[in-house]
């Protein structure tokens, strides 16, 4: 387990401060795929770093498994840094070393016997499909290539942690999938944590289970993906979600509505359209919808319907109380 | 103006001069990598952010590099010649003119392949230290691999200054082509003498430019 305590990181430059990090605690599981979210700036990068201590945090304490790594001396540091791996958006191989020999740095760091080298290289090559590159140098690799070499890297060593500073963010949508895949695979079959910052709120939506999102060095909402995409709380928040999942509904539309707009939402297996369809039909209303989508989160549906309801006001009123009891979340945008 | 037969007959003596200019150069080029190239390494590893982060270390060897560089080369080598007396016996001949060609070349390398190490981009040498290797393997496998191609290139440029500092040494006892065309073009209006020798400079300059070049092109993977 991962834990962040009231870490705060301070920049000091000539005559300002700069709070990169303000007071952030937070507790990442054993077996998470955990996402920082924020724009740049919003101290995410710096977060990440203290974890393995590129950079050390003014006050606070970094807990991998109850060890707090800022009270380590060096050389216990670099063994504790063994069990992290890290990639890069850049992806930052030893551009004059072959891709069999960057990996082999990882696991020289690590004192391995030189006859297990060989062998481990080829195991970790096989893992994120790049067999044939063994001896090619980085630059004649594309950047999904070496970024699937920057994994090998960073997992040659078995590291219960894996750290990704916006590892996609430098790779066109195809890749990012195909990087993003091999991440989530390299979790299940391993059972590594993977810690990832990102402003693309699509990779959360894709590989995360837990999320936390920063603004200003502080975390301003924590909790897993889904429940965050289905009730974002902060304006950020929902900013963020609006940029992959979108009910935004032009002004003009909503000015001709004549009822009342509300917005449903369904968690998991509940049926939604069962639902309205059953309310429409058994109280006096009528339903038109305005937006609707069902979104996969972590492979649960989330459904989302916007529409207007048209009738008596108790009937209205009767028919919202029915859908809450059916599982429905109400909310109104637009009263009468 | 160029006087050929003459040219031919003084062949031996240009020949003679050539050898103890490269011998100067050879020698005082050894040093100046032995002792250059760690004293480089010093300057980066211990400048701020870096791993062995010492301000202290870092001034010292800062200061005691720029001292040598503002001293003009002229005035370095008759201010050395006690320290050549004690090292190598004479003041005369290449071999003592390549204590001073030393101590002036190993401050230039060393900044060379300090500002060749400032041009590795700072995430390779984190990516490395995230990894958990040793400062030892960061040098050895990251910085020097790294920056081998641009440390070759400030070989190159270290021997073109020994070419010019060596005919410098020559004018005060160093021998070499320097010495030649001092004696021969300036003090007895011999041209032909002074043609050959800046002919031969400037292909001996040419070639280590093509070589060195040629070298660093090769050794570079990215």
């Amino acid at each position: 387990m991962l834990e962040f305590q009231n870490i705060t990181k301070i920049y000091e430059s000539k005559n300002k401060k700069i709070v990169g990090v303000d007071n952030v605690s937070l507790k990442i599981n054993k077996g998470d795929i955990f996402g920082i979210v924020g724009y740049s700036g919003a101290g995410k990068s710096s977060l990440l770093r203290c974890v393995n201590l590129l950079e050390r945090p003014s006050s606070g304490k970094v807990l991998v498994d109850g060890v707090d790594l800022t009270q380590l001396p060096s050389t216990e540091l670099r063994k504790a840094r063994l069990k992290i791996g890290m990639i890069f958006q850049h992806f930052y191989l030893i551009s004059q070393k072959t891709v069999g020999e960057n990996i082999a740095f990882a696991l020289r760091a690590a004192k391995t016997p030189k006859s297990e080298i060989n062998e481990r290289v080829k195991q970790l090559l096989e893992m994120v499909g790049l067999t044939d590159k063994k001896d090619v140098f980085p630059s004649q690799l594309s950047g999904g290539q070496k970024q699937r070499v920057g994994i090998a890297r960073a997992l040659a060593n078995n590291p219960s942690i894996l750290l990704c500073d916006e590892a996609t963010s430098a790779l066109d949508p195809k890749t990012t999938l195909s990087i993003l895949k091999l991440l989530k695979q390299i979790n299940q079959k391993l059972g590594i944590t993977i810690v990832l910052i990102t402003h693309e709120m699509n990779v959360v939506k894709e590989i995360c289970n837990r999320m936390a999102i920063m603004q200003d060095g502080q975390v301003i909402e924590e909790g897993t993906v889904y429940d965050i995409f289905a009730q974002p709380m902060k304006p950020l928040t929902q900013e963020f979600i609006n940029s992959v999942v979108s009910f935004e509904i032009p002004n003009e539309i909503i000015k001709d509505v004549k009822g009342e707009v509300i917005k449903l939402l369904f968690k998991g297996d509940v049926a939604g359209e069962g639902v309205i369809s059953d309310t429409v039909q058994r109280f006096n209303v009528k339903g038109n919808f305005l937006h609707g989508t069902i979104e996969y989160i972590q492979e649960r549906p989330l459904g989302i319907f916007i529409m207007e309801l048209q009738g008596e006001k108790t009937a209205v009123n009767e028919a919202k109380i029915y859908m809450e009891q059916r599982g429905a979340l109400v909310e109104v945008v637009k009263h009468v | 103006m160029f006087d050929f037969p003459y040219f031919i007959t003084m062949l031996p003596d240009i020949w003679k001069a050539f050898i103890e200019t490269v011998v100067m150069i050879g020698i005082s080029l050894s040093i100046s990598i032995i002792i250059g190239l760690p004293l480089g390494v010093l300057l980066f590893v211990t400048d701020k952010g870096l791993f062995w982060e010492n301000r202290f270390v870092k001034s010292i060897f800062g200061f005691a590099v720029n001292l040598v560089r503002s001293i003009p080369f002229i005035i370095l080598l008759v201010a050395l010649f006690p320290l050549t007396k004690i090292l190598v016996g004479t003041t005369i001949g290449p071999v003592a003119a390549s204590v001073s060609l030393s101590v002036a070349a190993i401050p230039l390398f060393a900044r060379l392949v300090e500002s060749s190490l400032r041009d590795i981009d700072k995430g390779v040498i984190e990516a490395t230290i995230a990894v958990g290797a040793t400062p030892w393997m960061i040098i050895k496998d990251v910085l020097l691999p790294e920056a081998k191609s641009t440390i070759i290139r400030g070989v190159t440029l270290t021997v073109i200054s020994l070419v010019a500092y060596s005919a410098m040494a020559g004018t005060i006892g160093g021998g070499g082509i320097g010495d030649l065309a001092i004696r021969f073009g300036y003090y007895r209006y011999d041209n032909t003498i002074m043609i050959s020798t800046v002919v031969i400079l400037i292909i001996f300059v040419q070639l280590i430019q093509l070589i060195g070049e040629q070298f660093a092109k090769s050794l570079d993977k990215r």
